[in-house]
């Protein structure tokens, strides 16, 4: 099996420092999206070094009230710990967001809804996301600095162009910017980034009576995987050789072929 | 991965992965499923073309990556749209990779598209070129119809100076030569795509050569100001001095912060913050280099650039320029040349067009340090914007405007002078003088002032100078006498030459009857005067009589009045003649502006 050295995670960590100052520069008012999974939360390490110590700006968590106990906890913890400065934005209910979607795919339509909420109440121009390119091919399509119109819809076929590293962070009033740093990671790179730094993250991750969390959302519409790894060289390992895609046990994205581009199009992060 | 529309370009990905087995069955089957529904055999670029939209229309709208884990090393591959109206997609794929695939369908071969996209590649500096051949499987001669494609790719990247790594035969659907060598064409002895890969190079960002840190932002911690950025060139050490462009002031850094770490040295590509040792002005577009070794400075840059937006522009456009993290309007000042994709030759030009790659200049009133031999600095390289949207990305060919410095131990050698040429550079244009003569009425001061709103709303420096104003402070003290006519020109044309001397357009409307006085007023600027008879009949002029002078001189009331009673000597050999009687205001005016222009032009 071939080793990498840790060279190349500092290369990704530049990297993504270097997008995260130009958003906190560049556009303003902003906040960041933390899932408190292992992405965002990777990535919220990564707004500490890129500023020093400091967290200029708000950790925002799109409550559905149904993430796991576990997640809870874990918040709490980091919050108390590191003095995230959080909103705790509590979603609309099921019963509010479009009925033709598939059952689990209307969670998702909850956190957009939150989400168009909380961007009406602060005026965000820009929100800070934790996706990544490897996911899903919907986000493999997806730009650094992403614009979204005034009703938060994405609209792929008239994304700017992007060159280098000159990202398009003008929107009109009322629109708002979607900063995705974490895009050129996989899922592998995160989690040996996790370990390098001894970064923490939900134990609901590591293999339990032979099932694990690959991804976590919310606790009725996320199913565990089979899976032996109960430390995190064990997931290194365990990722290097599968080829299971990461978000198979996220039933909200295979209910229907464009559940996840209509999800995305409206407004989904 | 470029190539025209259909050439193949997401089949390749697709087949690559499935042949590689890294995908599902689960994913092949659903695969199989979307393909059907569609009616078509299985569709291996699905598997990229995520989008509903691209599936029903099998074509790809926008850039995917995929990722490979090969056992030397990871790859991410781009899969970029080919049609002409998705450039800017192209584009932003092309920005982010080390080096392309090219695919050229077997019974296309090189479509004015590929030409486009080649240009393109030669544009954004690549040095690592693959190219493939695809859809062999159609061709009734495989060996025959690819070796004629392969002598024509040749020639053809060989008139941009790019020499392929290796030219493969491919059929993606069937799968050969993508990762699995062909069965098929024994006469193939070549790598399959998959093995050629292997000879491809990442970069590297220069760690030797010359500084480069980019400053992104300034913090203030515990009552100090850290400098963000990011080392782009060279290594950044603690305890040498530095010099921040464009202003040069220079500093020691006195620490280099990872948080939570201090470090001694940063090398290119990473990302830090930095302390120095006195307190000078540093801010968001400042660039550091070590002294001796900083980029070029100047007021305009002449660079090839690709544009993507919709209108085309012309000399004299306004534009938003984005170098490192600077922003800063600047004027396109000239079209050097526009690149015909056909012939490949740069042709002269008036507009520049939705993708096109053209050689400009771009004038600034702010000093741009910019780098002309470092190729991968974000100096290096700029965006163009009208209002919010990027219409173009290009690369800086060179520094006009200020011979390269030395460092900031030299800003004193430099002196404070500021060489013509400068001025030029920043305003845009030259400075002169545009000395309006003619009868009372005739149309000068209304020119004049015409003239100089529609020049300044174009971004020039004008001033005008009348006659009448100016004998209301500076010429207070002067007559009509001859004597004083004189003293009144000499006055005016001197101000004048001391304004355009300073870059500005002047434009002086005095009647100065006498030829004499206006041959003196010439002399004072040589080289930059310019005689503009503005010629009106004199019964035209006191129909007009704006002032009511004329009915006054007519009256006796007032004494020498040129025309009636004081003696107006037309010009014999005018710069620039314009007839009020004939022309309108506007019109005249435009062939005033039409002559300033060709005339203040850099």
């Amino acid at each position: 099996m071939p080793t990498q050295t840790d060279a190349d995670l500092d290369v990704l960590e530049s990297r993504t420092i270097y997008i995260l100052r130009e958003a906190f520069s560049c556009v303003s008012p902003i906040a960041m999206l933390w899932s408190i999974g292992k992405d965002s939360t990777a990535l919220l390490w990564m707004v500490r070094k890129a500023f020093l110590g400091e967290i200029p700006f708000p950790m925002v968590l799109l409550d559905t009230g149904m993430e796991f106990p576990e997640v809870y906890a874990f918040r709490d913890r980091l919050v108390r710990e590191w003095q995230l400065p959080i909103i705790n934005e509590v979603c609309p209910p099921e019963s509010t967001v479009d009925q033709t979607l598939p059952p689990a795919a209307r969670h998702a339509a909850r956190k957009t809804a939150g989400l168009r909420g909380l961007l009406a109440r602060e005026g965000y121009r820009g929100i800070i996301l934790g996706i990544r390119r490897d996911e899903q091919a919907i986000r493999a399509k997806e730009r650094i600095f992403s614009p979204r119109n005034a009703d938060g819809s994405w609209d792929p076929r008239t994304q700017p162009p992007e060159l280098w590293d000159f990202f398009p962070y003008e929107v009109p009033d009322g629109a708002h910017v979607r900063i995705h740093p974490l895009l050129h990671w996989t899922e592998l790179d995160i989690w040996r980034y996790t370990r390098r730094e001894g970064i923490p993250y939900v134990p609901l991750y590591l293999a339990k009576d032979g099932m694990r969390f690959r991804s976590l959302g919310e606790s009725n519409i996320t199913i565990p995987i089979p899976s032996t790894a109960d430390t995190l060289d064990a997931i290194v390992l365990e990722l290097e050789k599968t080829r299971e895609p990461e978000r198979a046990g996220r039933t909200m994205d295979s209910e229907s072929e464009d559940a996840f581009e209509r999800l995305r199009t409206t407004g989904y992060m | 991965m470029v190539g025209d529309v259909d050439a193949g370009k997401s089949t390749i990905l697709g087949r690559m992965l499935v042949d590689l087995g890294q995908v599902t069955p689960a994913k092949l089957e659903e695969l199989q499923n979307s393909s059907t529904k569609r009616g078509v055999p299985i569709e291996y670029s699905f598997l990229l073309d995520a989008f509903q939209l691209e599936r029903d229309q099998a074509i790809t709208l926008d850039i995917s990556r995929i990722w490979l884990r090969m056992p030397d090393r990871d790859y991410v591959f781009v899969d970029a749209p080919g049609h002409r109206e998705l450039i800017r997609n192209l584009l932003t794929g092309a920005s982010e990779v080390d080096a392309a695939i090219m695919v050229v369908a077997v019974d296309e071969g090189i479509t004015l598209q590929t030409r486009r996209q080649a240009l393109f590649l030669q544009w954004f500096g690549f040095k690592e070129l693959l190219v493939v051949v695809n859809k062999l499987d159609l061709a009734d001669e495989p060996e025959t119809a690819f070796v004629a494609r392969r002598a024509e790719i040749r020639s053809f990247l060989e008139q941009l100076g790019i020499t392929p790594i290796e030219i493969i035969p491919l059929a993606a659907r069937d799968g050969d030569n993508i990762a699995v060598a062909t069965q098929r064409w024994s006469w193939w002895k070549g790598p399959t795509l998959l093995e050629s890969l292997a000879q491809l190079h990442p970069y590297t960002a220069p760690a030797g050569g010359p500084l480069r840190f980019v400053v992104q932002d300034v913090y203030r911690r515990d009552g100090n100001r850290l400098i963000a950025g990011l080392v782009e060139a060279g290594t950044l050490r603690k305890g040498e001095r530095v010099v921040f462009w464009p202003l040069q002031t220079d500093a020691v850094v006195s620490a280099i912060h990872r948080w939570p770490q201090e470090v001694d040295q940063a090398k290119a590509g990473d990302a830090v913050a930095i302390a120095l040792d006195e307190r000078i002005f540093v801010d968001r577009g400042a660039v550091a280099s070590y002294p001796g070794d900083g980029p070029a400075l100047g007021h305009a840059v002449q660079a090839t650039v690709v544009w993507l937006g919709g209108d085309p522009v012309m000399p004299g456009e306004t534009l938003r320029l984005r170098i490192g993290t600077r922003e800063m309007p600047v004027t396109l000042q000239r079209i050097d040349e526009v690149i015909d994709p056909d012939t490949l030759a740069g042709k002269p030009g008036d507009v520049v067009a939705k993708s096109d790659v053209a050689v400009i200049t771009l004038a600034a009133r702010e000093l741009i340090a910019a780098d002309d031999e470092l190729e991968t600095t974000s100096i290096g390289r700029f965006v163009l914007l009208h209002d919010t949207n990027v219409v173009a990305g290009g690369r800086v060919r060179s520094v006009i405007g200020r011979p390269r410095s030395e460092g900031a131990t030299d800003i004193v050698a430099q002196t404070s002078s500021v060489q013509p040429n400068e001025r030029f550079w920043r305003n845009g244009h030259r400075g002169g003088v545009f000395w309006l003569t003619g009868l009372p009425s005739a149309g000068k001061s209304t020119l004049a002032m015409t003239a100089q709103r529609m020049l300044f709303d174009r971004g020039r420096h004008v001033y005008v100078l009348d006659g009448d104003t100016l004998r209301t402070s500076l010429n207070l003290d002067l007559g009509f006498s001859e004597e004083d006519r004189s003293e009144n020109v000499r006055r005016t044309a001197a101000v004048a030459a001391v304004l355009a001397d300073g870059g500005f357009v002047v434009i002086c409307a005095l009647i100065s009857p006498f030829a004499d006085d206006r041959t003196k007023a010439r002399a004072s600027y040589p080289g930059g005067f310019h005689e503009v008879y503005v010629s009106c009949d004199l019964q035209t002029a006191e129909g007009r009589d704006v002032k009511g002078h004329y009915k006054r001189a007519r009256a006796g009331e007032i004494a020498r009045f040129t025309g009636i009673s004081s003696p107006y000597e037309a010009p014999q050999n005018p710069d620039l003649a314009v007839d009020t009687t004939r022309q309108s205001i506007p019109e005249s005016a435009a062939t005033l502006i039409e002559y300033i222009e060709e005339n203040t032009k850099p």
